[in-house]
């Protein structure tokens, strides 16, 4: 999971142990994670994002490929290399195809 | 006294020694009883105690699974002996009921050779018992053939409505968790391996070149037809069979392989808001995580 950095990837994360935008700045700080994430309101695992993504557990890992296609979903680790191949795989598809992204 | 009593005891053991040894005449009682000794045995697993590293609770593990499968053969065999008591459905559900829903790899928990005939006879003798609900929903979690053809009997051939019910719920629900195994033994070449020795070559050959469209389709027709024809009924845990439809609906048509993720509006840490959909164009790994 190195140099994808010019690479079309991005990790988002989301962000369901409870608490405000701010407790999860100081959180993330703290843990030194890079990523940014949502915050799902409300109580930890009960917020609106969890809800309507029926969440078990956590973690939980859905891949997208490019055009926002769902292509893996992990409940748990999957573990890195599994994770890597997956991830490599879908890269190497959007770049084949890379138009410029559709007009947002 | 204290002599005498010692002695007693000793007889005792001699004569329960001898009964053991003389075979069939003096021994089982009805088959409910054997029944329940069989319980008991089955509940008595080996080993266990404290367990300090990964290799001897593994060891624990596969002791377990291999203690079920042996006694799982002897709750098939009283029920060959007796198909028609009313123990014998109890006794063919007790040899089946252990699912290997990780799975584990054979060479860790063995065989399960009642499974195959146990089946048979539940489909021969009591697919229309009242009963059937839980062993439907224990199964769906499973991987096994014989898994598949049960459920399909059940959901079409009982005449209990709440049978039905649970069958068709759990039918859906197990193809479901195949469909999502199989795509994984599709890239994972050691995990496929795994499969073919627990549940055989040609069962998993035959999963792999099946059209995954159709199999996703059918998933959610079983899951519609459960929300409409048998919306009123309740699961055996008391769960109602719309509710638990209605949320695998909503999971099967947008939260699944291939379809296309709902799209997420939020706010970052840093307070601003996004969406999910802002990523259009890169390949994105959605992580739902937490701190604890």
């Amino acid at each position: 999971m190195t140099n994808l950095k010019d690479r079309p990837f991005a990790l988002v994360g989301v962000h369901v142990g409870g608490g405000s935008a701010k407790d999860l700045k100081a959180l993330m700080a703290e843990h030194r994670l890079p990523w940014r994430s949502f915050v799902d309101p409300g109580d930890a695992g009960a917020g609106p994002i969890a809800a309507k993504w029926n969440l078990a557990a956590t973690p939980t890992f859905y891949l997208l490929d490019h055009a926002g296609v769902i292509r893996h979903k992990w409940a748990g680790p999957p573990g890195a290399a599994v994770l890597d191949a997956a991830v490599d795989r879908l890269i190497a598809t959007a770049e084949r195809d890379s138009k410029p992204p559709p007009p947002r | 006294m204290q002599p005498a009593t010692g002695r007693a005891l000793v007889l005792v053991l001699t004569l329960s020694v001898l009964a053991g040894e003389g075979g069939s005449q003096d021994a089982p009682g009805t088959p409910a009883e054997q029944y329940r000794v069989l319980r008991k045995e089955y509940d008595r697993v080996p080993g266990g105690g404290t367990l300090r590293t990964d290799a001897e609770r593994l060891k624990f593990v596969g002791g377990v699974y291999k203690h079920h499968s042996a006694v799982a053969q002897k709750f098939l065999a009283l029920a060959e002996k007796y198909p028609a008591d009313p123990v014998a459905l109890d006794a063919l559900t007790q040899a089946v009921w252990q699912v290997n829903t990780v799975p584990w790899p054979v060479e860790l928990v063995g065989d399960d050779p009642a499974r195959a005939r146990a089946f048979e006879l539940i489909r021969r003798d009591h697919i229309r018992s009242d009963k059937l609900g839980p062993l439907c929903q224990r199964v769906s979690y499973g991987f096994a053939r014989e898994y598949e053809d049960f459920l399909r009997a059940a959901a079409a051939d009982s005449p209990h409505q709440s049978v039905r019910a649970a069958a068709t719920v759990s039918l859906a629900h197990f193809l479901n968790n195949r469909l999502q195994r199989t795509d994984l033994c599709r890239e994972q070449p050691e995990l496929a391996a795994e499969f073919a020795g627990l549940y055989g070559k040609e069962y998993l050959a035959g999963l792999l070149r099946r059209d995954r469209d159709a199999a996703a389709k059918e998933v959610e027709t079983l899951y519609a037809r459960a929300e409409g024809v048998y919306a009123g009924e309740k699961l055996p845990g008391g769960e109602a069979v719309a509710d638990r439809a209605k949320a695998a609906l909503y999971e099967v048509r947008n939260l699944s392989v291939g379809k296309v993720a709902p799209d997420i509006a939020g706010e970052d840490q840093d307070g601003r808001r996004f969406k999910l959909s802002d990523y259009r164009g890169k390949v994105v790994l959605l992580d739902f995580w937490s701190h604890v």
